[in-house]
């Protein structure tokens, strides 16, 4: 039977396990924008290719029709509002859903540092030390307030609230425990849930 | 069959024992539980078990507060008594606490046991979630407990500001409205005095609204015209009385003459009065007839046939009084066609003005340095003589005075001429007064005989004036 219009795409069946939140519009809310950026940008300060990688896991995914490239990819990152360059387009569920599956899939690869970074930052904190005694660490934290600095719009509010080291130290470290918390099996859903916390009615 | 399964990861064990649905099938899942144990090497030596309940309770507190970990959001805490709970410690530590007590039993001294609390670090914690997540997405263990998500309900997020900080805005705010009010309270209201219109206040019908002593059936003493009772005409004219007159005596005249000629034409084709009409005027500076009183009987009764109510000049409504210079006249208009204007002096109507209203504040404020007159001079020829004596005797003495406003006093004089004393009207008199010839007549401080009041007025420009306090006899 010849067909005059392409079968209309399918959303991906990686992304099957994780359920609309029911939200009343199709985008994500701002607070979602923010955290799926910030942890991407957690990934990039942990690991050197790490932009690279998300491209990489995009296409063994099977997300191409959600991650267009490196400049979709650009752009989807956009949306986080503190962003220097911040996009006014929307996030769509199904583009965000794709972001989470990214994350969970690359922060399941880092796991073991991951967790070498957090242990260590422990026993830091137990003897009362600064995270520059662990070469790995302060390295992560040094990466992560570079790229922090480079994109964030230093006039928003957002950003404003991280102007010290800190404050962006702070930050960094929940990101990594974020990541370490999204790693495991039910990763992806429970990531995907807190995103829209205190969003649903 | 008694099945054993174990989730196994660097700092949590959990370990379920249960029957098989099937003892018959190896594959059949674990449906029955009879044990659960979770180590936790590295955090506590103690093992945790329980039950399903307990099972339960954990499965439920760790995926609450994972979420938590993950979006910043506080979850609600459930309702009720629960056996596992985690929450925040310092730094990044979390605390597992586990309720020992059986919750079937009732507590008392003998059996209580204190609640279990570990302290775990995020990767403990994570190790515990995931030896969770690994039995709900464990298909053969327990099919009926899988994961439940569930995002937090915007209507349970605990705000994250505490409800004094939230509330301080509005409190502020109330407080400052409740001061503003406060405040405002004790500011009067402005009071709006509604404006009559002159040609209405002038009717005779309103004149029957007029105080008793200035109705038309008084007798002439009490309508004897003060520009205080001429401002009591209309509302419009209250400021009148107060206004500094006009001096300039060629100013007068061209204001008087202007008054006549337009008097004269507004007046032409009326109808002709039986008698003379008087009318005492103020008049502006510019020529506006700013107010007017009947000066006779006759005239209030054919008020109608002058072109006064149409000439009078009616201030808008809600303007402010202008404090301005005024003359004033008297203005007959006479059967036989004619309008005579007569200036009034500014000197002796000022003086009248200053008079009725001196007499209120020295009685009222001075009683002690002239009493009320009992046993007044009546006789007119005899009060004349008095104030021509009077007026001689401080010409006598007068010198220059340093005042620079016109200085009043109020003089009592016996039937003889002699002076009983004097009392001060106005403020500079009162400070003035020992230059003036008047502390040198004081002859007679207490007599008996038959009295009478004079107004004595020492202007700025050095002129004497002397008359009768209750105005010149008949």
């Amino acid at each position: 039977m010849p067909v005059d219009s392409p079968p209309a795409p399918q959303p991906p069946l990686v992304l099957d396990t994780l359920t609309n939140p029911g939200l009343p519009t199709d985008e994500c809310p701002r607070r979602a924008r923010i955290q799926l950026d910030l942890l991407l940008l957690a990934i990039e300060a942990l690991d050197l290719g790490g932009s690279e990688a998300m491209l990489a896991t995009a296409r063994d995914l099977g997300l191409e029709s959600l991650v267009k490239g490196r400049v979709h990819l650009w752009l989807l990152r956009g949306t986080n509002p503190m962003r220097r360059y911040s996009q006014r387009r929307p996030l769509d569920i199904e583009e965000a859903k794709a972001l989470v599956t990214i994350i969970c899939t690359l922060a399941r690869r880092l796991t073991v540092l991951v967790r070498q970074l957090l242990v260590g930052y422990q026993q830091l904190a137990d003897k009362q030390l600064t995270p520059d005694h662990h070469f790995r660490l302060a390295d992560y934290l040094i990466r992560f307030r570079s790229h922090f600095r480079a994109r964030m719009n230093p006039s928003r509010a957002g950003v404003i609230a991280y102007s010290s080291d800190e404050k962006l130290d702070q930050l960094a470290i929940e990101l990594l425990q974020q990541l370490l918390l999204c790693s495991g099996v039910l990763g992806p859903q429970r990531l995907w849930n807190s995103l829209f916390d205190g969003e649903v009615s | 069959m008694t099945v054993q399964r174990q989730y196994t990861l660097p700092h949590c064990n959990l370990v379920l024992e249960g029957m098989s649905a099937n003892a018959n099938d190896p594959l059949s899942p674990l449906s029955v539980l009879m044990n659960a144990e979770c180590h936790l090497p590295g955090a506590t030596d103690a093992s945790l078990t329980g039950g399903r309940e307990f099972l339960d309770s954990l499965v439920a507190a760790v995926s609450r507060y994972g979420q938590q970990l993950l979006s910043g959001v506080p979850y609600p805490t459930a309702g009720g008594a629960v056996i596992v709970e985690i929450k925040p410690g310092e730094g990044l530590y979390h605390h597992l606490i586990v309720h020992q007590q059986p919750l079937g039993e009732p507590v008392s001294d003998i059996n209580a046991q204190p609640p279990l609390d570990v302290k775990l670090t995020t990767v403990q914690f994570y190790d515990l979630m995931e030896a969770v997540d690994q039995l709900l997405a464990d298909s053969q263990t327990l099919p009926d407990l899988t994961a439940q998500f569930q995002a937090v309900s915007r209507r349970l997020v605990q705000p994250t500001e505490p409800v004094a900080k939230r509330a301080a805005p509005a409190v502020l705010g109330a407080t400052a409205l409740a001061a503003a009010a406060l405040a405002l309270f004790f500011v009067p209201p402005p009071t709006v005095e509604p404006t009559r219109p002159e040609s209405d206040a002038s009717t005779p019908a309103e004149s029957s609204t007029l105080p008793p002593e200035t109705a038309p059936g008084a007798d002439a003493g009490a309508t004897e015209g003060s520009s205080s009772e001429l401002s009591a005409e209309g509302g419009d004219l209250d400021g009148l009385d107060n206004a500094p007159p006009i001096t300039d005596a060629a100013a007068i005249a061209l204001l008087s003459s202007d008054l006549t000629n337009r008097l004269q034409a507004a007046w032409a084709d009326a109808p002709r009065p039986s008698g003379d009409l008087a009318y005492r005027m103020v008049v502006s500076e510019d020529g506006d007839i700013l107010g007017y009183k009947y000066e006779n009987d006759l005239a209030l009764a054919e008020v109608d046939n002058t072109p006064l109510p149409q000439l009078t000049f009616v201030p808008l409504p809600g303007a402010a009084p202008v404090q301005e210079r005024v003359a004033q006249f008297i203005t007959t208009f006479t059967p036989a066609g004619e309008v005579v204007v007569e200036p009034i002096a500014p000197e002796a109507s000022g003086s009248s003005s200053g008079a009725s209203s001196g007499s209120a504040v020295a009685s009222a404020t001075t009683p002690a340095s002239l009493p009320p007159l009992s046993n007044r001079v009546t006789d007119g020829d005899r009060i004349r003589d008095l104030n021509s004596t009077l007026y001689d005797s401080i010409l006598a003495d007068l010198e220059p005075l340093s005042a620079n406003e016109a200085l009043r006093f109020r003089v009592r004089l016996t039937e003889t001429g002699e002076v009983v004393g004097y009392e001060p009207v106005s403020a500079a008199a009162g400070l003035l007064a020992a230059e003036t010839p008047l502390p040198g007549l004081v002859a007679a401080a207490n007599s008996t005989a038959d009295q009478a009041d004079f107004q004595v007025v020492f202007t700025e420009r050095g002129v004497l004036e002397v008359n009768p306090w209750d105005g010149w006899p008949q």
